[in-house]
């Protein structure tokens, strides 16, 4: 088991692919927002600095967990390892576990090349804050990283790619990623699931109290797909 | 199930070992309409070596499915070792090589090889692997970068990354040019005479007749025959005489060839004489009482191929029937 966790960690650490979508372009792209959003002070009330570091961060695990896992977990499928790993000693459960966890680590240099670009910029926070903060984001990616297994369970490899770009791009559109969403179309958009992460790394950020909602939010989605993943996962199983 | 074992052994057989590696008691598996598996039952035994014989779509991966608990059987029962296949599975007994086993991209040959052997309960050294599978010079190469024989190498290493009781081989050597398919049974061979039971499925006939002790024949989803290879061959019960007439030995009314006993076909051409037969030994001594002196007699049995071929026909000719005799009844 641990040494299934161990060389998917490597596959992913290894990718070169992986280094390019989710450390390197999310920081790229915090360079580029900054300049362009150069002469304004604040976006909903929080530095622009600090608006956009959350904003990448999450670009990044997001990133992280939907292109990595739906991918490779399609392409396995249709490849026969998944049949392969079941006829082993591994419990059924190891090959998702694995994924998961090869995820959490690859979103975590993800995070902290962000946040180093930020605190480079002049982001100021104090150590719990950078804690805190560190922590929500990881912690959120996880159901990112729940929504990557189901995908690659649902799709082939030929779809996998366009329906994980739509996922990934449409959430991040409407998560305010690019830019804070206004009016009613705002207040639709600020309970899709990439929206609940910022606004829970800009909780964190600023050292406010939780909001329930947010939490309540958050933690449904993370319901919903883990249930899909599994239910997905045993209708692959059955099917041999 | 309440039917006893001695009832389902059919030939009998305890094979080079007694007791039950694997069993399949009146198992069927449909899809849909397709009725995939048709009421198998048999029995391995510790030790054999057994050849799993059938055209493309006989139901040979499906039945290999359901022994290693890919599948569940639509209705009968599968046991290996007694229990369930994943707990025979879980307790190591087991090694699998796919026709399709993906392989993980990304990685290099000895990591993969290593997980394998870790993750099996009774897992061999590394090493030792790579060698017996033969790819200790390409261990550090990844394993997206193999050519076809290469994966296919390094696909048998995880079938016997452990010290397994039963090798399950779907295809192996598809795709393995000659040499590589000799080199592979001979490894395989090495494995088998360790005392384990080696299953494999293959449309590679000679292969059934050189390296099984024993071979089941899968047909449209039925098991149509159980034995030695010689067993399936004398079943078929084809055998090929052959010799030829010398004119200095008189020349006795070549029509009264056509009147052979048991005779299922016939070809001169010049001196030569090529008589295919049901029981060779009462033709060849109704050629000597017709009066012929054949020269350079030869009898010879036909290959497992016309084998297969004649016995599947058998059972074609035989559905055929049936199914008229259900028209005719209606």
């Amino acid at each position: 088991m641990t040494t299934l966790i161990k060389l998917e960690i490597m596959r992913v650490l290894r990718n070169r692919r992986y280094l390019f979508f989710t450390v390197i372009y999310p920081v790229a792209l915090y360079a580029l927002m900054l300049t362009a959003y150069g002469k304004t002070s604040d976006l909903s009330g929080v530095s622009v600095k600090a608006y956009f570091m959350v904003s990448m961060a999450t670009l990044g695990t997001v990133g992280a967990a939907l292109t990595g896992n739906a991918q490779r977990i399609s392409l396995e499928r249709k490849s026969g390892w998944t049949r392969q790993l079941r006829l082993t000693a591994l419990p059924s459960w190891g090959y998702v576990v694995a994924k998961i966890a090869a995820v959490a680590a690859a979103t975590l240099p993800a995070i902290l090349a962000v946040f180093l670009f930020g605190f480079l910029e002049g982001v100021k926070l104090s150590a719990v804050e950078w804690i805190a903060l560190g922590l929500t984001l990881w912690v959120g990616g996880f159901v990112f990283a729940a929504l990557g297994v189901a995908i690659g369970y649902a799709a082939g490899p030929d779809s996998v790619q366009p329906i994980v770009m739509i996922c990934y791009m449409g959430m991040v559109l409407l998560g305010g990623t690019w830019f804070p969403l206004s009016g009613s179309f705002g207040d639709f958009a600020k309970w899709t699931p990439v929206a609940i992460y910022n606004q829970l790394g800009r909780i964190a950020q600023a050292g406010a109290s939780v909001d329930m909602k947010q939490l309540v939010a958050a933690a449904a989605y993370l319901a919903v797909f883990v249930g899909l993943a599994a239910w997905l996962y045993q209708r692959d199983r059955k099917e041999a | 199930m309440s039917t006893s074992v001695e009832q389902i052994t059919g030939a009998d057989r305890t094979g080079p070992g007694s007791g039950e590696v694997a069993a399949f008691r009146n198992v069927s598996k449909t899809f849909g309409t397709v009725k995939a598996v048709n009421d198998i039952s048999l029995v391995l035994h510790p030790g054999e070596t057994v050849a799993f014989l059938g055209p493309n779509g006989a139901g040979k991966s499906t039945s290999i499915d359901m022994l290693l608990g890919l599948r569940e059987p639509t209705s009968g029962s599968v046991t290996l070792f007694g229990g369930t296949p994943r707990q025979a599975i879980v307790d190591g007994r087991v090694g699998v090589m796919l026709q399709s086993g993906g392989l993980m991209p990304d990685v290099k040959v000895r990591e993969l090889v290593s997980f394998a052997c870790g993750i099996h309960p009774r897992g061999r050294s590394v090493d030792d692997v790579l060698k017996s599978a033969g790819i200790t010079d390409i261990a550090d190469r990844k394993v997206d970068k193999l050519s076809g024989g290469q994966e296919q190498r390094v696909r048998f290493a995880l079938a016997v990354a452990g010290d397994s009781d039963l090798i399950v081989l779907d295809e192996p050597t598809t795709g393995m040019d000659v040499t590589a398919r000799q080199a592979f049974w001979s490894v395989m061979r090495a494995q088998a005479d360790e005392g384990r039971t080696v299953l494999f499925a293959t449309h590679y006939l000679e292969e059934a007749d050189s390296i099984a002790d024993r071979v089941l024949v899968v047909h449209k989803g039925r098991l149509i025959a159980d034995g030695t290879a010689a067993e399936i061959k004398a079943r078929a019960g084809l055998r090929k005489i052959a010799f030829d007439l010398h004119p200095d030995d008189g020349t006795p009314d070549l029509a009264l060839l056509n009147n052979l006993p048991e005779l299922s076909g016939l070809d001169i051409s010049g001196h030569t004489v090529r008589i295919r037969s049901n029981d060779s030994d009462a033709t060849v001594a109704a050629i000597y009482r017709a009066g012929f002196y054949p020269r350079g007699l030869e009898v010879t049995s036909v290959g497992l191929e016309q084998a297969f071929i004649a016995i599947t026909g058998e059972q074609d000719a035989a559905d055929e029937s049936a199914s008229l005799d259900k028209e005719t009844a209606r």
